[in-house]
């Protein structure tokens, strides 16, 4: 099965459970009218990046407090900050479809969020070639709001990619980003190679959710 | 004064200012805007090199100075930018040498938040953050106003409108495309154009995003469709990046050279944005000197196509006929009318939404009726069907207030209907025309009624657009109605229409749209004498009929004219309409399906046909408790169980909602009274923009024929404590997403056990659990929708399932 389909499924909370023939059909229209209407954008920024210790990190001009993060980013010098969307016509879909069948919305909403995964995904395995190049590796995306990695980091983010003016990602007086369909990341990048294939969804506490992988 | 000027000879505009002050020291996290007081002498410095390299206008350092944007403990808004102004002047001083004319642009960025409703600033906070501004430029001295970098159609609304309402200095907006030419927010060039020309700008362009080479295309675009003169400012190229640093790489000489190409075209104003240097406008000069005098420029032809336009998109009328739809309407609609009455806002949207399905370009949108706040209620159908749909809306109204309004926040350029030949009329609807933009429905008739010649409806047109003239309003933005009356007392009216139709066109070359169904009134088949009479007015030059698009035979006409006359090439459009589409009818005999079968399965079709033959021998009561509460349940504890999962379920309870709107129906037609419906408020609490799980329960809670009243998102506390007051309800529902909105909930908890200790208080969201619901003092956690059904049975004393 496709790995975007897969995720989608994932989302709507199937767990390991097979995907009914009628989902199955809303979940590719989905994933279709997501091709047509969904228009990814992405912009980044290299910052210097030094783990103070085990919970300041500091990257650029920005001295985050949080032990996950320091975690995360042992033994990295650098860090890729990101920002990337998929545009607020996703959101006006999702809208449209929340008057008119909510189960169409429901795995709209899914789907896209499998989209901008992938479409990150994507541009992260390009770029970690280039940086492996320069002999860099990738530590997993790492987002404000997981652990104690605080939500009100958004906020630098924002200003410091200047994402509202170049790709639209804008964020609400509650830290939400808008569009919906958005995600901001810190990659920390090491000269070292170290086994982590843990994603932000193992790297969580909470091990009773159901959208766990 | 630079109006004199502007559009009769070139003029220069400064370039970027980033790269300068990080030149001069300045460290990334500064807010540049603070320089203007903290760092004059660098700030004045920068302005003299510009206005030394040759620039007529040059902005002040004042991009990311409003209210939204700008936090500064230390410093008052109102003196940086009173200070940025008097830089600017200090450098002209300083920098001119020639006793030029200069001038001092007040330069206004976006405020960096999306606007209501996909995001959280509403438009009159946006308004107020850029009046602010541009009064203190204005007192400070400035010579004009430059909005530029702008993303959003709705943002520059506001930026333009604040301008011109609280100064009197000359408005440029620019925006920022990609290289689709669109903005960021999904508007094309034709939409924006429209919108900024309807304001009445000065000037108009784009600036910042990419090269001068990549903005050829889009400004052959912009100059296709502008009648004022257009500005260009191109970054020096793509930004590139390196150990961390952005920079850009075009040199002065091809930032000129293609700068040149830039001014051939069309261009009236130029200068640079992010990356560019006094050397790059200074190369640009030397480059273009000699076409600064425009009397030998080529004169354009003027843009005379007539446009409306919403956010997303511009449609023009006067090319292949377009369709406006009808219904959202309250004449002759009993449901609708019902609709309006209970504030049901979500019929209208899916009005709207089902009309654009169905082929509509543009929307008529009408909600008047006695004893409503027909302005109240016009901004928040028009604001809410801006969220929904990116068709261009008719604003429809005879309330003035009403339509000014509607205009005021309407997104885009909107058509307006209507204006008539009566002098209080023009007196009335022109000077919103005039101030806010749009394309307005002339009716053909005055104080003396409707004319019955086609040449007595001809001159009340050349009327109105005579008056519309002394306004500055050019007639591409007038379309003529010459009203259809009915056949059946007025045997002549379809003939009289049809060559007043043809006569406007003739006459004055203007764009025409017609209510095309009024033709039909008191006769039978009524659908056939409409859709043979649309042909007619089509062939007879209409341009927009208003029409129920949801109408078979109306669409055929449509798209069977639009293939006989060419505009749909190689009848693509009809093939895709029509291609292998018998009359399917559904064979509601010989199924092997229950109706109860159908609701478990989600199957929505069946479950409508399945209800309606049911009840050939059945009560409505009958199937409703024998056959859907029972499916309902089946469904609901598969969910429980995690044997049916989210999707179906709400497939089920789509499927569900159907059946019961047949058996409604049937209930009323023999006199039963519906059962008395609990109430429950439902609110995605402030702050929080995300409401697809709010939504979620409220489909479920209605389909268990709970009365659901949806305040919808981003609700303040003090609004959901007062629609529990006044509707007297005894359960709420509250969803939120994140941390930092759980406050809000809290808070609104708060209210309502002061206000209403009797009401219940649900809650639900990404981010809370039972501890934490306990916590901010809810009296249940609904862990999935199905809960807060089975909660709110619990709470009404139903039997808890």
């Amino acid at each position: 099965m496709d790995s975007r389909i897969k995720e989608a499924v994932r989302y709507l909370g199937y767990g390991r459970h097979a995907v009914d023939e009628k989902t199955g059909e809303l979940v590719r229209d989905s994933f279709r009218e997501l091709d047509e209407i969904a228009k990814g954008r992405l912009i980044y920024r290299i910052f210097e990046l030094e783990v103070l210790d085990d919970s300041r990190v500091s990257l650029g001009e920005l001295e985050i407090i949080s032990k996950v993060l320091a975690k995360n980013m042992r033994g990295c010098e650098r860090a890729v900050m990101l920002g990337a969307t998929l545009g607020i016509e996703v959101d006006m879909l999702l809208r449209r479809y929340s008057f008119t069948d909510m189960s169409k919305a429901v795995v709209l909403q899914a789907c896209a969020a499998a989209v901008l995964e992938e479409y990150v995904d994507g541009w992260q395995r390009e770029y970690e070639e280039e940086a492996g190049r320069e002999g860099y590796y990738f530590r997993p995306r790492f987002s404000p709001g997981y652990g104690d990695f605080d939500i009100f980091h958004q906020k630098d983010f924002i200003r410091l990619l200047d994402s509202a003016k170049k790709i639209g990602l804008t964020m609400t007086d509650g830290y939400m980003l808008t569009p919906a369909k958005s995600v901001t990341a810190v990659i920390g990048m090491s000269k070292e190679k170290v086994p982590c294939h843990r994603k932000g969804c193992e790297e969580c506490r909470k091990t009773d959710c159901l959208y766990r992988r | 004064m630079i109006l004199e000027r502007l559009g009769k000879e070139l003029l220069y505009f400064d370039g970027g200012t980033g790269t300068l002050l990080q030149e001069k020291g300045m460290k990334p996290g500064e807010l540049p805007e603070t320089w203007n007081l903290t760092h004059t002498e660098e700030m004045v410095d920068i302005h003299r090199q510009y206005f030394e390299a040759g620039s007529d206008i040059v902005l002040t350092n004042t991009f990311g100075a409003n209210a939204l944007k700008f936090y500064d403990t230390e410093y008052e808004l109102e003196d940086i930018v009173a200070a940025a102004v008097v830089n600017v002047k200090e450098g002209a001083w300083m920098g001119v040498h020639d006793g030029r004319e200069v001038y001092a642009g007040l330069d206004i960025g976006p405020t960096g938040k999306l606007l209501k409703p996909m995001g959280d600033l509403s438009f009159e906070d946006a308004y107020e953050a850029f009046k602010e501004v541009v009064q203190y430029g204005e007192e400070a001295g400035a010579d004009l106003i430059h909005i530029e970098t702008m993303s959003d159609t709705y943002e520059v609304k506001a930026a333009v409108l604040a301008a011109k309402e609280n100064t009197k200095l000359p408005v440029f907006a620019t925006m920022i495309f990609d290289e689709k030419g669109k903005l960021l927010t999904g508007g094309d060039i034709p939409s924006v154009v429209a919108l900024l020309e309807g304001l009445r700008v000065d000037a108009l362009g784009i600036n910042c995003g990419m090269g001068p080479d990549r903005m050829l295309p889009i400004l052959e675009e912009i100059l296709k469709y502008a009648t004022v003169p257009v500005i260009v400012k191109p970054n020096a190229g793509l930004p590139k990046q390196k150990d961390g640093e952005v920079y850009y790489d075009v040199t002065p000489a091809e930032f000129a050279k293609t700068m040149r190409q830039i001014v051939e075209m069309g261009a009236s104003a130029v200068g640079g944005c992010c990356g560019t240097t006094p050397r790059h406008i200074r190369a640009l000069i030397k480059k273009t000197e000699k076409l600064r005098d425009f009397s030998g420029r080529e004169k354009k032809v003027p843009n005379n196509r007539t446009i409306v336009s919403s956010y997303g998109r511009a449609v023009i009328l006067g090319e292949e006929p377009r369709i406006i739809g009808e219904r959202i309407n309250p004449t002759g609609k009993k449901k609708f009318k019902e609709a309006l009455k209970e504030h049901d806002i979500d019929y209208i949207l899916r009005e709207g939404i089902s009309q654009q399905d169905a082929g509509a370009h543009i929307l008529d949108v009408n909600v008047g009726l006695p004893d409503i706040d027909e302005p109240a209620f016009m901004k928040e159908v028009i604001t809410e069907l801006q969220s929904v749909t990116s068709l261009p809306l008719q604003i429809d109204t005879v309330d003035v207030r009403a339509l000014e309004t509607a205009m005021r926040i309407y997104n885009g350029k909107p058509m307006v209907n209507s204006v008539n030949g009566k002098q209080e009329s023009m007196d009335a609807v022109f000077p919103l025309i005039q101030k806010y933009g749009g394309v307005v429905v002339g009716l053909t008739l005055d104080e003396n009624g409707i004319p019955d010649t086609p040449k007595g409806r001809a001159d009340i047109a050349g009327k109105i657009i005579k008056e519309a003239e002394g306004y500055g309003i050019h007639k591409k933005d007038i379309v003529i109605d010459v009203l259809a009356m009915t056949i059946s007392s007025e045997p002549e009216g379809a003939k009289t229409t049809l060559e007043a139709l043809k006569l406007v066109r003739e006459r004055y070359g203007v764009c025409t749209v017609l209510g095309v169904s009024n033709i039909s009134f008191g006769l039978p088949c009524r659908p056939a004498v409409n859709s043979n009479f649309y042909t007619m007015a089509m062939y007879a030059g209409l341009s927009a009929g208003i029409i129920n698009p949801l109408s078979e035979d109306m669409m055929r006409s449509y798209y069977s004219f639009c293939a006989l006359m060419k505009y749909d090439e190689n009848c693509e459009c009809y093939i895709r309409q029509y291609a292998g589409k018998g009359n399917a009818v559904f064979p509601a005999k010989g199924t092997r399906l229950t109706l109860k079968e159908a609701i478990e399965k989600g199957l929505k079709e069946e479950a409508y046909h399945m209800s309606k033959a049911l009840l050939a021998d059945r009560k409505p009561l009958e199937i409703i408790n024998e056959e859907m509460i029972p499916a309902l349940d089946t469904v609901g504890k598969g969910f429980e169980k995690g044997i049916v999962f989210l999707p179906q379920l709400l497939m089920s309870a789509d499927a569900a909602k159907t059946a019961f709107a047949v058996l409604k129906d049937a209930l009323k037609e023999a006199g039963d009274v519906e059962q008395k419906k609990e109430k429950i408020v439902l609110a995605t609490v402030k702050g929080d923009i995300h409401d697809i799980g709010k939504n979620i329960v409220k489909v479920l809670l209605e389909n268990y024929s709970f009365d659901v009243i949806d305040l919808g998102k981003d609700v303040p506390p003090e609004t959901v404590a007062e629609a529990v007051v006044r509707e007297d309800v005894k359960l709420v529902g509250l969803s939120a997403l994140m941390t930092t909105t759980v406050v809000s909930m809290e808070e609104t908890i708060k209210q309502l056990r002061k206000k209403k200790p009797d009401c219940k208080v649900m809650v639900g969201g990404a981010v809370l659990n039972q501890e934490y619901a306990d916590r901010i003092g809810a009296d249940f956690y609904g862990k999935d929708a199905m809960q807060s059904v089975y909660y709110a049975q619990k709470c009404f004393g139903g039997q808890e399932t």
